[in-house]
């Protein structure tokens, strides 16, 4: 596959506040890439640059080979925009609505009105063809939104929080309607921190925070890497201080947190008295070696009521990267 | 196949789909009528009958109508595009039409066109108004052609001043009183430096000073760059049987030749036409992201981008 986004330790400031930190992305044709952060970690500052809206302060962004301060208007043309706000205008029905945009993009007459009456049926508004816009309901304006930004058959979209204020039954739709673009072969590039919301749908993803590149790649192999080390709790009932000690020398054990608490510093020694304790452990061992630490741990008379690891999707895969454990 | 501008037919289908812009002509008519009735009704009972009372009669009227078409195109022109960029900013669609394929000249152009168009029905609403007047007789055709030439490069440049406050502001409401804003500042401050210059001049400065071409020149160009002073000196020099184009003005020995106040007023009005609509077209490039941003921090980004 061929790389659609390329972004080259893009960077992005707003006064001294850095917004994008030497950003690497790379997003393969075809795919639908996650890009998941906490509010403020600059997934819309990345995708306005991407859309030609803001000019990057240093490093480049490609799409399709195009650079995005070099030729712009090449880059419009490639692109389809839909930022986390729906521009509409009152006094305006639906149709119009795509058949001002498509104008815009100097799409000619009979293709419009081909491509509107295509685009309301994808999105299921054909019925409302003739309703103004502002009588429609977010969802269907956000799908309405969506139709616009096909209008000129980009072969890149990019939608920043499509999903958002939208109710359960609309986010599913929603998400058939993007894996029915990506089967029309659109690549989707799609931001949410709302991680459960793209975890079925993406093929790739990308974490982001506070500006900097956490983790990327394909969902199934960032599964993986996870995976590699997992974390496992511990609620001790009895012997926190000797479960903690032991832990601490254990070699596989990579890092050891107490819950509620987050890096670790507090030395004073756990006291039986202030109730069990759950302790987190970023284990780097097997599921074999998770028997051999449980039964190490009773060994040396630490009562145990609960010992699991925790379950690892992707939501898990996020709090934890942008904890800062991976 | 050439299609028209997409802002100009999409801001034509809004404006006159609403009921503002039929309310907004029938106000604008029927304070002109009104005066006109009113005007009409005083002078035809204080002059006498006969035919000279008659002209007099018509040129007080097309005088009268040519004022209150100015002042209103004065004030009606910047409102109707100071919300235009800045009111698509308020509805969100701004970004949606900067990612576009439309050019920022496209934009720009659209939105004074639209406004123009409206704004040019105005005017023309104004000549059957004027007939009445021409009926009457001691009116000239160039007078009026003068007149609607005035009116229309007042409502060019008028309506890029309410462009170029809405491309620079966040807020129709801001753009709008910055429009109105500089409409009042252009029509009053002229008049106030031209009495502050007069009252110093006036005492002593040599006569070589005054006589000087280049500053007959300069101050004509300031006087004439105010609407009502320009139309009106014309106006009154049209009617003491002067030159229509060119003023010969007496300086000690020599004379110099200056064009009428109404070519200079026409001529400085398109500059400042042009050098405006290029600052909006400026504005509306996104590699200056000034326009997208709160003011403060438009202010922040721009250092490190000009870099
Ligand atoms: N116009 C602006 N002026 C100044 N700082 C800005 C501007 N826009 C964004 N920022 C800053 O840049 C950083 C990244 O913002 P951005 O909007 O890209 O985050 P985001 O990931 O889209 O967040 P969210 O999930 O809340 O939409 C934040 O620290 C924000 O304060
Ligand atoms: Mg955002």
């Amino acid at each position: 596959m061929t790389a659609i986004v390329e972004t080259l330790d893009l960077t992005r400031r707003y006064g001294t506040n850095l917004a994008l930190d030497h950003l690497n992305l790379t997003i393969p044709e075809g795919a639908i890439f996650g890009f998941i952060g906490p509010n403020g970690a600059g997934k819309t500052t990345t995708m306005r640059i991407l859309t030609t809206l803001l000019p990057p302060s240093a490093g480049e962004a490609r799409v399709a080979g195009v650079s995005v301060t070099g030729d712009p208007r090449a880059v419009r043309r490639l692109v389809g925009f839909m930022p986390d706000f729906f521009g509409v205008y009152d006094n305006m029905k639906s149709w119009e609505y795509l058949d001002f945009f498509g104008r815009a993009y100097g799409v000619a007459a009979p293709r419009r009105q081909q491509m509107i009456g295509e685009l309301l049926d994808l999105v299921d508004l054909g019925h409302k063809r003739d309703e103004p816009v502002m009588s429609l309901s977010r969802g269907m304006k956000q799908r309405l939104s969506l139709a616009r930004t096909m209008m000129h058959d980009p072969r890149l979209l990019i939608l920043d929080e499509p999903a958002s204020g939208l109710d359960p039954r609309a986010r599913i739709e929603l998400r058939e309607l993007l894996k029915e673009l990506r089967a029309l072969g659109k690549t989707i590039m799609i931001s949410s921190h709302i991680l459960t919301e793209l975890a079925e749908m993406c093929t790739h993803i990308a974490i982001i925070e506070r500006g900097r590149l956490l983790a990327a790649g394909e969902v199934q192999q960032i599964l993986r890497s996870i995976r590699a080390h997992r974390i496992v709790e511990i609620r001790v009932v009895a012997g926190a201080a000797r479960a903690e000690e032991l832990l601490r020398s254990h070699p596989e054990v990579l890092e050891l947190r107490r819950e509620g608490e987050r890096d670790g510093e507090d030395a004073s020694p756990l006291d039986d008295a202030s109730g069990p304790h759950l302790l987190l452990v970023d284990f780097a061992g097997d599921e074999r070696a998770m028997g051999e630490l449980l039964a190490a741990l009773i060994a040396s008379d630490v009562r145990v009521s609960h010992f699991a690891e925790q379950a690892g999707d992707l939501e898990d895969i996020f709090l934890h990267v942008t904890r800062g454990i991976v | 196949m050439l299609e028209l501008n997409p802002i100009l037919v999409k801001d034509l289908r809004s404006r006159m789909r609403g009921a503002r812009a039929y309310v907004l002509l029938t106000i604008y008519l029927l304070i002109l009528s009104g005066v006109t009735l009113l005007l009409y009704a005083a002078l035809a009972g204080s002059i006498g009958n006969d035919l000279n009372a008659g002209r007099q009669i018509g040129r007080t009227l097309f005088l009268t109508i040519a004022s209150v078409a100015l002042v209103e195109v004065c004030l009606i022109t910047p409102v109707l595009t100071s919300g235009s960029i800045a009111g698509e900013k308020e509805r969100q669609t701004y970004d949606l039409l900067i990612a576009s394929l439309l050019t920022p000249w496209q934009l720009v152009w659209g939105k004074l066109a639209s406004a123009l168009a409206f704004a040019l029905l105005l005017i023309a609403a104004v000549a059957p108004v004027m007939s009445l007047a021409f009926l009457f007789g001691g009116v000239s055709l160039a007078e009026v052609v003068i007149a609607m030439v005035g009116l229309v490069v007042t409502a060019v440049l008028y309506a890029t001043i309410g462009l170029f406050w809405s491309a620079l502001t966040r807020s129709s409401l801001g753009a709008t009183s910055f429009a109105l804003g500089s409409v009042i500042l252009i029509l009053l401050g002229i008049p106030f430096l031209i009495v502050i210059a007069t009252l110093i001049l006036g005492r002593d400065v040599s006569s070589d000073f005054l006589e000087a071409p280049l500053f007959i020149y300069l101050s004509r160009l300031f006087i004439a760059a105010h609407p009502f002073i320009a139309l009106g000196v014309t106006a009154t020099q049209i009617s003491s049987g002067e030159n229509i184009f060119v003023e010969v003005v007496e300086a000690g020995a020599s004379s110099v030749v200056v064009p009428s106040p109404w070519l200079l007023y026409s001529f400085l009005s398109l500059i400042f036409t042009m050098v405006l609509l290029f600052f909006c077209v400026r504005l509306l490039n996104p590699t200056r992201p000034v326009t997208t941003e709160a003011p403060a921090r438009a202010k922040q980004t721009g250092a490190p981008d000009g870099a």
